[in-house]
């Protein structure tokens, strides 16, 4: 996966908030298909995901989307042309309709003929599955409704790389299963960054994995890289094992515990999630190329 | 850095130069918009049209001299003007409220081309009004009694106040975008320093600053006499609201080139228009003497209607038919010389104290002239009336302002009892709109007096068939014109019952 | 609700006033009545109406942000109610709207002031009223912040009552007026009704069901 060509490629990218380094020293690669970006909160996440979508500038370091490099005012303004963002916390005009909305974020994207533009907005609202809906005001419309408006924000115009900030929290289940398949159809034929906590979502949907901690890079690599990096790391016991960095009795009444594992542990099947506590846990910090 | 391998998807695309442009415009599109369907505004233009309805049905009983009918669209389009500044605002500062601005300003359209777009969505509400005052002073122009020439500058006042004020809200909008009261704070300092008037009356150079200046007087003036810098006064709005626009779209960081002209441009018009208004409000010496002229020896044009000349200013040629219409009816009623004696009907102004003055005209003490105003319709009618009335029975306007024996019953029978509902016409005509007891009769010039008996003797004589009277006025005609004769003779020779008081000459 | 609380609520509800809104309003408003003092000019008594009637508008429109509750969704279930808070609310800032208005009387043209009992009135009617149509807007609605939308729905009675109401009211009439007390009778009026719409608007909306499990359920 990593030998196709990058759309988006970063390197050296920091940033400082006063004595905080939120970003330090990241480079990263990204190609068509979705890219998931794992971290705990204050991981520097967000931060990578605003300097890449060119809402703050990086301290240092550069990057380029689409051959296009942000460092210039009119290198921004193209790099802006082709990018899609659904912030963290995105804001509604409760007054707007689903439709009026997306009509005035694709106004603000430049897509200035009337009628091309409404089409677009038809399109992306029926993407979503709002079709139906894109007429009611965006205060009568629920929650997941709401994200799939702000989902459809950030496809109008058919950005070439898009940026998704925990498109997912908040959803329940049902909600959460039909935009993994908005996202998986998103990223065919463009770059997808998914910053998330759902390590579900990354297993299912991404075709990479970034692990961020402390503002830096941990991981990069594919979700079965991920994943094997907890193999032999797993194991089933009748009681907590004190060595396990962590463990929990599950629901058939034994304990799983992740860690190094005692001699003659009987072995359990690992997860994306076990690799990613054992990543986290700093046993592990090299980066998988 | 790497090289682009992978195709560009090619969204909806145009030149890239112009798309900025162009998506100021389908922004601005999208925010007038809602502008325009926005609660206030609404309300505003509704109140505004209905407004427009209930005043031009009756505005000026029919007979607009168009110079005041361009004034009077001025004040009311304030009232929508600050309906917009509140949306205007509102838009502006929404994004802030709702959150959404960390996103949107990061989107293609850079924030101050977003504010350029807020400062041209407030252009169709001005058009609209522009709209709404085309369609009030059209309605006052095909008016029969219409007169005159409405000026395209003072026309303009009202959509470019709207302007203005729209404009106002976008700069606050800019200016303090987390602060949602300070456009009602300044709707309400804007409602009490222009709308409510709570400036100084009498206007000099600096009132003119304010966005109207009505100075609506009693009398109409040649509009070659107003002397207003109307054109000045539109020049200086169109400067301050493009200043104001441009201004809000540098606040919000716009410093390109066209930005930079425009600021110029909007200032240098605004400058270049404040002062010259403001050496236009004091009158020139050729204004100051042209009034003097009017006033006192005025060049009048005079055309004749039958028996009598009528002259009035050029402007007001049309409606000399109006005015011989009237004298025909009442010397149609006198008797003697009085029936076929020609009459000099003069229009007289007195134009020295400017537009918004309120100046009496002294009687004419040349024989057989009488004054006729600027105004018409309405009570106008039979004012005039009464004075041709009180010339052909007394022989001058000066002698008939003085007549308090019976003739007056003759003057005021003349003067009504043509009039479709007389009775009517002699409450409108008195100052006190009473049909009983003494009052003062209005009338172009010096007001006549009536005493009691004399009302009740013409009260009765309008309630008779006029017919009759008339056979006996053109009988009697010598003696009920003779100066000294009592109201009770008159009653008794115009056959109704005697009054009960004397007349106020014989006290 | 526990004994004290309603003490305990001051600090953070005194942290939680709109100041800024009242602060402007409240500067523009004494700028304003001070204008002619400071112009020197002599205005005529309608003119200082007219500038105190505007005033009391302008200081209206600050409270009408008084009511906001930007964390209402977070507070709307806590124990302290509803009309507690607001009460509460009016009542830090009524001291200080009384020598705001005070200010006011003191600043304005001395000559030609209208009787200043009857304007105070006439202010404080319109202070309510303010009140009353944000507590009105908070009840109706779910909006947090109200505020805007309750200035400019009392912008507009301010700019249509004057066309709309009926002559014989005379509410708006000079201090030389026959009609001036029967007129601020009226504006007692106004103030009580205006008063008593505030005060019913304020405890939040219960279901039926929930009143019947309130009353079961309320201590003896």
């Amino acid at each position: 996966m990593t030998s196709m060509t990058p759309t988006v490629s970063a390197s050296g990218l920091s940033l400082h908030y006063g004595r905080t380094r939120a970003l330090d020293d990241v480079s990263l690669r990204l190609s068509p298909g979705v890219t998931g970006l794992l971290g705990p909160n204050g991981a520097g996440k967000t931060t990578l995901l605003r300097v890449l979508a060119t809402a703050v500038p990086a301290d240092r370091g550069a990057f380029t989307v689409l051959g296009h490099d942000p460092a210039s005012a009119r290198g921004r303004q193209e790099v802006r042309r082709r990018l899609g963002y659904l912030p963290q916390t995105p804001g509604f005009h409760p007054d707007f309709t689903a439709f009026e909305f997306v009509d005035y974020v694709a106004i603000l994207k430049e897509l200035a003929d009337r009628r091309e533009r409404h089409r677009e907005v038809r399109r992306v609202l029926e993407e979503v599955d709002l079709g139906d809906a894109r007429g009611r005001r965006i205060k009568k419309l629920s929650g997941g409704m709401r994200q799939r408006v702000a989902l459809a924000a950030a496809l109008v115009g058919d950005p070439g790389f898009l940026v998704l900030d925990e498109p997912t929290v908040g959803l329940d289940p049902e909600q959460r299963m039909r935009f993994r398949e908005l996202i998986a159809g998103a990223g065919e034929g463009r770059t997808v960054l998914l910053s998330t906590h759902q390590t579900e979502d990354v297993a299912m949907l991404c075709h990479r994995v970034i692990v961020m901690a402390a503002g830096a890079v941990r991981f990069d690599g594919t979700p079965a890289e991920l994943t094997a990096r907890a193999a032999g790391r797993v194991w089933s016991s009748t009681e907590k094992d004190p060595g396990a960095k962590a463990g929990w009795r599950t629901g058939t009444g034994s304990f799983r515990n992740v860690g190094d594992p005692p001699p003659g542990a009987e072995p359990a099947e690992p997860t994306l999630e076990d690799g990613y506590l054992l990543v986290l846990d700093g046993a592990d910090t090299e980066v998988a190329a | 850095m790497s090289a682009v391998l992978v195709a560009e998807p090619a969204p909806v695309q145009a030149p890239l130069r112009d798309r900025g442009a162009r998506a100021v415009l389908a922004l601005a599109r999208f925010e007038a918009r809602r502008l325009l369907l926005s609660i206030p505004v609404l309300i505003a233009f509704a109140a505004y049209v209905a407004w427009i309805v209930w005043r031009t049905r009756t505005s000026w009983d029919g007979s607009p001299a168009l110079q005041d009918a361009d004034r009077a669209t001025q004040s009311m389009p304030m009232l929508v003007g600050l309906a917009v500044l509140l949306y205007a605002n509102y838009a502006v500062v929404r994004s802030e409220r709702h959150g959404t601005e960390p996103h949107f300003s990061m989107l293609v359209l850079r924030p101050w081309r977003r504010t350029a777009a807020h400062a041209l969505s407030v252009v169709p509400a001005a058009l609209l009004t522009a709209v709404c005052v085309a369609g009030q002073f059209t309605w006052e122009a095909f008016k029969p009694g219409a007169i005159g020439h409405g000026s395209p500058a003072e026309l303009a006042v009202g959509p470019l106040t709207v302007l203005v004020f729209g404009e106002l809200g976008v700069l606050l909008g800019r200016l303090a975008r987390r602060w949602a009261f300070a456009a009602p704070l300044l709707v309400v300092v804007l409602l009490f320093a222009f709308v409510l008037g709570a400036s100084p009356g009498d206007t000099n150079g600096r009132s003119w600053l304010a966005p109207v200046v009505s100075e609506i007087g009693p009398d109409t003036l040649p509009s070659d006499l107003l002397g207003r810098p109307a054109a000045w006064h539109a020049l200086y709005l169109s400067g301050v609201a493009l200043c104001i626009a441009v201004l809000a779209v540098v606040v919000a960081g716009g410093r390109s080139a066209a930005v930079r002209s425009g600021l110029a441009l909007g200032l240098a018009a605004a400058v270049t228009g404040g002062v010259l208004q403001a050496q236009g409000a004091t009158p020139s010496p050729e204004l100051t003497a042209a009034r003097e002229r009017a006033s006192v020896r005025p060049e009048l044009t005079c055309t004749e209607h039958g028996r009598s000349k009528y002259c009035a200013f050029p402007e007001w040629g049309p409606r000399t038919d109006a005015w011989a219409g009237v004298v025909d009816h009442v010397q149609s009623l006198a008797g003697g010389p009085a029936h076929d004696r020609p009459l000099v009907v003069r229009q007289r102004i007195d134009a020295r104290y400017g537009p918004a003055a309120d100046s009496a005209i002294p009687a004419l003490t040349d024989a057989h002239q009488v004054t006729v105003g600027t105004a018409w319709g309405g009570n106008r009618v039979p004012e005039f009336s009464s004075a041709v009335a009180a010339v052909l029975v007394a022989g001058t306007e000066a002698a008939g302002s003085e007549i308090c024996d019976g003739r007056m019953v003759t003057v005021m029978w003349l003067s009504l009892s043509w009039q479709d509902d007389p009775m009517a016409a002699l409450r409108r005509v008195r100052l006190d709109d009473s049909v009983k007891g003494s009052a003062i009769v209005l009338s172009p010039t010096d007001p006549l007096s009536m005493t009691e008996g004399q009302t009740d003797v013409v009260r009765h004589l309008l309630e008779k068939p006029p017919a009759g009277v008339g056979t006996r006025v053109k009988e009697h005609w010598a003696e009920l014109t003779a100066p000294g004769v009592t109201t009770a003779r008159v009653a008794e020779l115009l056959g109704v019952a005697k009054p009960g008081k004397a007349d106020s000459c014989e006290e | 609700m526990a004994p004290g609380v309603t003490a305990q609520l001051v600090g953070p509800l005194w942290r939680t006033l709109p100041w800024r809104a009242l602060a402007a309003a409240g500067t523009l408003g004494l700028l304003v009545a001070a204008g002619p003092l400071a112009t020197g000019a002599e205005p005529a008594p309608w003119q200082t109406l007219l500038v105190l009637r505007g005033v009391a508008l302008i200081g209206a429109l600050g409270l009408v942000f008084l009511l906001d509750d930007p964390a209402r969704h977070l507070t709307a279930p806590v124990p302290a109610p509803r009309p507690v808070r607001q009460a509460l609310r009016v009542a830090l800032v009524a001291p200080m709207a009384v020598l705001w208005w005070t200010a006011v009387l003191l600043l304005s043209h001395s000559a030609s002031r209208p009787p200043a009992g009857a304007v105070s009135l006439e202010a404080a009617a319109v202070g309510v009223l303010a009140l009353a149509v944000a507590a009105l807007a908070v009840r109706l609605t779910d909006e947090a912040s109200p505020g805007p939308f309750v200035a400019a729905a009392l912008l507009l009675i301010a700019v249509l009552a004057p066309l709309l109401a009926p002559e014989g009211w005379a509410l708006f009439v000079q201090a030389d007026d026959p009609r001036w007390p029967a007129g601020h009778d009226r504006w007692a009026l106004l103030l009580a009704v205006a008063a008593v719409v505030g005060a019913l608007c304020g405890p939040e909306p219960l279901g039926r069901g929930a009143r019947r499990l309130s009353r079961a359920g309320a201590p003896g």
